[in-house]
């Protein structure tokens, strides 16, 4: 492997000892003294798809108390295309109230999240996650992440087809390390193989920085096909069969506040491949990034930087060499947008889907909305699956035509479908406070009233059921891809969010940074006028941020490198 | 009784007794009193590390009197002590013997015998007298034919059973052939008057002023009693007061510092302090309310300060009933049902249900003097100096639609604050004492439980003891209720702590308490056990400390694979060795 000059990042080092991820972790685990675990430790549990967090509202009264900071664990489930049966629902389900914090996280990339699960019961928790057929391995980590996959039920074939690309492609790109059973399962120990035996595409050292794969089918881009390293775009035939995939390198959202070098970028499309070169060409990206990304600065390790540095077509050249594939033209396609089309869809194969909302992901029990336990007697009765979208949502599919009724009374039941203004069908919101250690703003607690006082404007200026996307993060790491959003809110410190906006609602273009350090009023009084114009000015169908570029409210984006050019207000024709 | 007669039985040689008898019998109640005394005194003069004089040992001068206590807290120690000196200058000559090391055929042997004993738990014997509880009680107790006895019995009467054990052992001594010479006397928490004065009367009846008068005469040489441990209530300052809970927890746990104006009281590890509590003033104004007296200050002042105005017992159900007439009260207190009745309610619903327009004297008289409550002592002075840390558990419950708050816990918890004072006093319990330094020790403490074993490992640790500490520690939460944790984690890196290991039961669906980890442990426990290891009880009484004991049988009878009987036999031996120690609650 070509080894840069520079000084490696302390994470080579601890990937380099830990014996293909086991570290201490053993140890650690066992010690009932502590929630913790060692820093060095805590890099590698990501591997397994855990973090350790601290409740971070209980911060400033612990060491008062004499306790240490209040530690859990949270777990990310492997879930390629956000596809579970019920059974797995509600085991799922299980673990969230007996171990979590009795909520499940629906994420960004269709998987499923449990929060605040404290070292003593993690092997309990992992077992049980186990027995339903899942696992948390790779789900984060310097490894290929959960693989995504458009949901879209009502082209079923595409999606089977879709779906079933995923899987084999996060399968293929898993780590072989026995330590995951090792460690949490009570497997048998094996011995620190060879290398190339034990991680024969990763190596000891596994990839430089977190790596992400999703499959796109259009129309939709649900999955923001341009914010991942790596996306395979159906290409669908007249017959809805899928007769190959455009291949798409580089994209990334994470960007650091105040550092110019780092930016949100929108993916390449490298190429085209046929169904059949396509773990020859995921596992050669994959390799390729693996000697070329940099190791010595892990804010400029993703693939979006190698791209940058060494050129899309030596990129393309060496991944063609490495897997033995000549890639072809990519197709023609086209994206209508990334959102969700939610309610009811019939399937081509009679099989009746229902998308419901799910407010920023979280499932959870409160007063008068007992959503967690509503899902829990779908899941009961349900005999189709479940399916996480890339936005945040679920949705009930393959429901036969007769067994409509009985999950509508459901739904019912439970409230899990509410009449929602566009602004609000189009949000999301990363996790950010309290759980996670890098949020500089409130995120998931904070967006659904931002929009509640939106919705008030909104509603005077008689937009409250159009379509606007808005999403939200607590840090410029851009979890909830807030950088292709109309309306972008990126926290910079208590209280206070960055303003981008004029990102394409099909995902294809960044936003543009307009305000910095906005408070909530100064939120509503910005966006306000906008409002008010676009409600008079727009033209037919115009998206709220096509509009926004017409007018010129802001400078549009091109792609990454110009990402902090031209930010700020512009002058507007009106 | 005219003429008295040395018995036959004494071991003198024949001719001997006849002397004596010529003396002695003759001799006017001075003079025996004067020999008693002088007696006495060549007693007390011989070295003190010689073993007391058993009741059938060598001459003696003085009558023999048995004095067994059973105690948890000391109380009855205290006083079985106070008797014996009092003894001891009428001429008798006193054995003190706890009941945790009495051997029943003592008893048959004994010719006077004081029983002093507290009642524990819900009407049961304190942990250590058990053993001998149960012989006494059980079919092959030793006939008692001509023992001339009296029981003077402690309590709460807060407790449905109160005073109970004191009353059973009564009974037996009298079924066993004894001859009771003086009537049992309950005490309740304000046991010093009660108890001095039945002393006297015992005293007395044991040995009649013929026997003893002449002890008024000052020729007791013997060692005038010993400097009272007793110092009396002191004042503190607290100078730190933290809720050790995290704020997400059901449960609130105050780590209170107390400084001193002076020296601290000499404190050992394993002692506790009684602290002087005061009562909750708004329970105060509803009971003022509820009687009619909300305009009384001083009686208001004198409730909050000084009155037990929570406790109610049956006492207090009669007293009520004959001052209102209230014929259901009157019904209920002769009844079967009073006891249920009374089971957690306070006087508050008394006077509440049954209102009434009281005097002063008449709602003073329905309570008793406010009783300090003891707390172990969470801190050693070689660490913190003229300071004592307490670790005080609010008791907070919901019983008949009222939230009750039990009133020392939560006068330290809502109205104690940093900068008050509060009065405390020494309560010295040398049987949770450390042991030699080189000894191991193994430390069982869920919940407050743990507050002494602060004590202990700071001790060790300031005083370099090469003896290995082990701690079990619980709770509910680990997240919000591992008390003391940063400290442990210290502890456990600089070596003062060799092991610990912790339960908290409400963090899985199983609950998980100290004695499950114990028993995962098992294997280790036994060895440090057999390699002569100290084992320490301390918390919560009513469950814990009797799962534990159990649990330990448990194990060393799996882990030697013996029988259950021979396992107890052992946790039995390393009581008696006293390797097994409890204090508990
Ligand atoms: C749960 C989730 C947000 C959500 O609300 O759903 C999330 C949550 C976190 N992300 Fe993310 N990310 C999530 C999707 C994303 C996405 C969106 C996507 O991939 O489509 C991005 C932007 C795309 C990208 O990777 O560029 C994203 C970019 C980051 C970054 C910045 C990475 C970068 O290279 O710039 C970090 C920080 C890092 O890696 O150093 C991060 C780190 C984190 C961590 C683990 C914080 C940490 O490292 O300590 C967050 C855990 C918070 C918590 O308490 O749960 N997360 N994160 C999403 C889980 C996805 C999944 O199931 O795998
Ligand atoms: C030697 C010794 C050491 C001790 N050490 C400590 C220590 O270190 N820390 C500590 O916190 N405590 C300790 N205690 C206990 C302490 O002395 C008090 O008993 C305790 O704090 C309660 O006192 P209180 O005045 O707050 O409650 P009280 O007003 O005395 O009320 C307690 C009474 O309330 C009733 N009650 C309590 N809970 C319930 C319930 N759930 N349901 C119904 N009725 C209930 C019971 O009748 C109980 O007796 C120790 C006790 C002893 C004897
Ligand atoms: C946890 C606990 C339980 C008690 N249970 C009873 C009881 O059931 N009946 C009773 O009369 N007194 C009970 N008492 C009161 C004690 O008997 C009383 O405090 C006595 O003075 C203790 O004497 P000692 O120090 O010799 O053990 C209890 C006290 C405590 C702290
Ligand atoms: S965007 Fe930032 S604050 Fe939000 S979850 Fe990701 S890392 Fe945390």
């Amino acid at each position: 492997m070509a080894k840069d000059t520079k000084d490696l990042s302390r994470n080579e080092a601890i990937k380099e000892a830990s014996a293909y991820l086991r570290g201490t972790l053993a140890e650690g685990v066992a010690d009932e003294i502590t929630g913790g675990i060692s820093e060095d430790d805590q890099q590698l549990v990501k591997f397994h798809g855990m973090y350790l967090q601290d409740d971070r509202d209980l911060r400033a009264e612990r060491s008062k108390k004499k306790m240490e900071k209040a530690f859990a664990f949270m777990l990310r489930v492997r879930i390629p295309g956000g596809v579970l049966t019920p059974a797995q629902w509600l085991a799922l389900d299980e673990v969230a109230r007996l171990y979590g914090n009795r909520t499940l996280r629906v994420t960004t990339r269709q998987t499923i999240q449990l929060h605040g699960v404290i070292k003593s019961n993690l092997k309990t928790t992992l077992k049980e996650i186990d027995q339903a057929a899942l696992d948390t391995l790779a789900a984060c980590g310097d490894v290929n992440r959960n693989v995504m996959c458009d949901p879209n039920p009502y082209q079923s074939r595409a999606h089977a087809a879709a779906q079933a690309l995923a899987k084999s492609v996060s399968e293929h790109l898993l780590p072989r390390t026995p330590a995951y059973r090792e460690i949490w399962l009570d497997g048998e120990k094996i011995a620190g193989g060879e290398e190339e035996v034990t991680e024969p595409i990763y190596g000891k050292t596994y990839l430089p920085r977190k790596f992400k794969i999703v499959v796109a089918v259009p129309p939709s881009n649900d999955v923001d096909v341009f914010a991942h390293d790596l996306g395979f775009i159906a290409i669908v035939d007249g017959d809805g069969e899928i007769g190959g995939w455009n291949v798409t390198v580089g994209g990334g959202m994470g960007m650091t506040h105040g550092e110019p070098d780092t930016y949100p970028r929108t993916a390449d499309v490298m190429g085209f491949c046929r169904t059949g070169d396509v773990l020859a060409v995921a596992e050669a990206v994959v390799t390729v990034q693996r000697d070329w990304g940099d190791r010595s600065n892990r804010k400029h390790a993703r693939l979006k930087y190698t791209i940058e540095d060494k050129g899309l077509d030596a990129f393309r050249a060496e991944v063609e060499r490495r897997g033995g594939v000549k890639l072809g033209a990519p197709k023609p396609f086209s994206f209508t947008s990334t959102g969700d089309r939610l309610g009811w869809t019939e399937g081509e194969d009679g099989n009746h889907h229902l998308t419901l909302f799910v407010e920023n992901g979280r499932i959870g029990n409160h007063p008068g909305a007992a959503h967690l336990d509503g899902y829990r007697k779908l899941a009961e009765s349900h005999k189709g699956d479940f399916r996480l979208t890339p936005n945040q949502n679920v949705i009930v599919a393959n429901v036969a035509p007769e067994e409509r009724p009985a999950v509508e009374a459901i739904v019912a039941e439970f409230g899990l479908d509410q009449n929602l203004s566009g602004l609000r069908r189009n949000s999301m919101a990363c996790v950010a406070l309290p759980t996670c250690g890098l949020a500089l703003a409130e995120s998931e607690r904070y967006l659904p009233d931002l929009i509640t006082a939106l919705e008030e404007r909104l509603e005077a200026h008689g937009l409250a059921q159009d379509d606007i996307v808005i999403r939200m993060t607590g840090c410029p790491n851009g979890c909830a891809r807030p950088y292709l959003s109309e309306i972008g809110l990126v926290g910079k410190g208590p209280g206070r969010y960055n303003l981008y906006l004029g990102g394409a609602v099909d995902g294809s273009r960044l936003s543009k940074l307009y305000a910095e350090d906005l408070e909530h009023e100064g939120i509503i009084k910005t966006l306000d006028p906008m409002f008010a114009a676009y409600a008079r000015f727009r033209g037919n169908g115009e998206p709220f941020s096509e509009f926004l570029l017409r007018m010129s409210f802001i400078a549009p984006t091109g792609n990454g490198r110009d990402f902090h050019a031209n930010t700020g207000p512009q002058q507007p024709v009106i | 009784m005219s003429f008295l007669t040395i018995p036959k039985a004494a071991p003198f040689t024949e001719e001997d007794i006849e002397a004596l008898n010529r003396v002695v019998g003759t001799a006017t109640p001075v003079q025996r009193a004067w020999l008693a005394g002088f007696l006495a005194g060549i007693e007390q003069a011989q070295p003190s590390d010689q073993p007391s004089v058993q009741p059938a040992a060598p001459p003696q001068a003085a009558e023999p009197l048995t004095i067994v206590y059973a105690t948890e807290s000391g109380n009855s120690e205290k006083l079985a002590n106070d008797a014996a000196k009092l003894a001891r200058k009428q001429g008798l000559k006193p054995t003190v013997i706890d009941m945790a090391d009495l051997e029943l055929a003592t008893l048959a042997k004994a010719k006077r015998l004081i029983v002093i004993a507290a009642t524990w738990g819900e009407g049961e014997p304190p942990a250590r007298a058990a053993r001998a509880y149960a012989e006494l009680m059980g079919e092959n107790a030793p006939k008692l034919d001509g023992v001339e006895f009296g029981v003077l019995a402690l309590g709460d009467s807060a407790y449905a059973d109160f005073c109970t054990i004191g009353q059973k052992i009564d009974a037996r001594l009298e079924a066993l052939g004894g001859k009771r010479v003086v009537d049992r006397v309950d005490c309740d928490l304000d046991f010093e008057k009660p108890a001095g004065e039945w002393t006297d009367k015992a005293l007395k009846a044991l040995a009649p002023p013929e026997v003893a008068r002449g002890t008024v005469i000052a020729v007791d040489f013997g060692s005038r009693q010993q400097a009272a441990a007793d110092t009396g209530p002191v004042e503190a300052e607290v100078s730190e007061w933290i809720n050790l809970n995290s704020s997400r927890s059901d449960k609130e746990t105050i780590h209170l510092e107390l400084a001193f104006d002076g020296a601290a009281p000499a404190y050992k590890p394993g002692d506790s302090l009684d602290l002087y509590p005061e009562n909750d003033p708004a329970y105060v104004d509803d009971l003022l309310r509820a009687a009619g007296l909300v305009s009384d200050e001083a009686l208001r002042a004198e409730l909050i300060k000084s009155r037990d105005v929570t406790t109610f017992s049956r006492k207090t159900l009669e007293a009520y009933a004959a001052i209102t007439g209230y014929s259901y009260l009157k019904a209920l207190a002769g009844s079967e049902k009073a006891k249920a009745w009374i089971a957690g309610r306070q006087l508050i619903d008394l006077v509440g249900h049954f209102p009434m327009s009281l005097s002063a004297e008449q709602l003073r008289g329905l309570t008793r003097p406010l009783a300090p409550r003891a707390y172990s002592i969470a801190s050693s002075r070689r660490e913190v100096g003229e300071e004592a840390h307490l670790l005080v558990s609010a008791v907070r419950y919901e019983s008949f639609g009222r939230a009750r708050r039990g009133v020392a816990s939560n006068f330290v918890a809502d109205r104690l604050k940093k900068g008050a004072r509060v009065k405390v006093k020494l309560k010295p319990n040398k049987h949770f004492a450390l042991p030699a330094p080189d000894r191991d020790i193994i430390m069982v403490g869920p919940g407050t439980g743990v507050a002494p074993y602060r004590a202990f490992v700071q001790e060790r640790r300031a005083s370099g003891a090469t003896g290995k500490n082990w701690l079990f520690f619980g709770d509910r939460h680990f997240t919000h209720d591992f008390l003391y944790q940063l400290e442990w984690q210290d502890a456990l890196k600089d070596g003062a702590l060799a092991r610990m290991d912790v339960a908290f039961s409400r963090d899985t669906p199983q609950k998980i308490y100290v004695q499950d980890k114990m028993w995962e442990r098992r294997r280790d426990l036994v060895e440090w056990l057999d390699n002569g290891a100290y084992f320490y009880v301390c918390g919560d009484a009513k469950a814990m400390a009797k799962d534990v004991r159990t649990t330990l049988a448990r194990a060393i009878a799996d882990v030697k694979g013996v029988s259950p009987e021979v396992a107890a036999q052992a946790v039995a031996k390393l009581e008696t060795e006293r390797r097994y120690l409890q204090d508990v609650y």
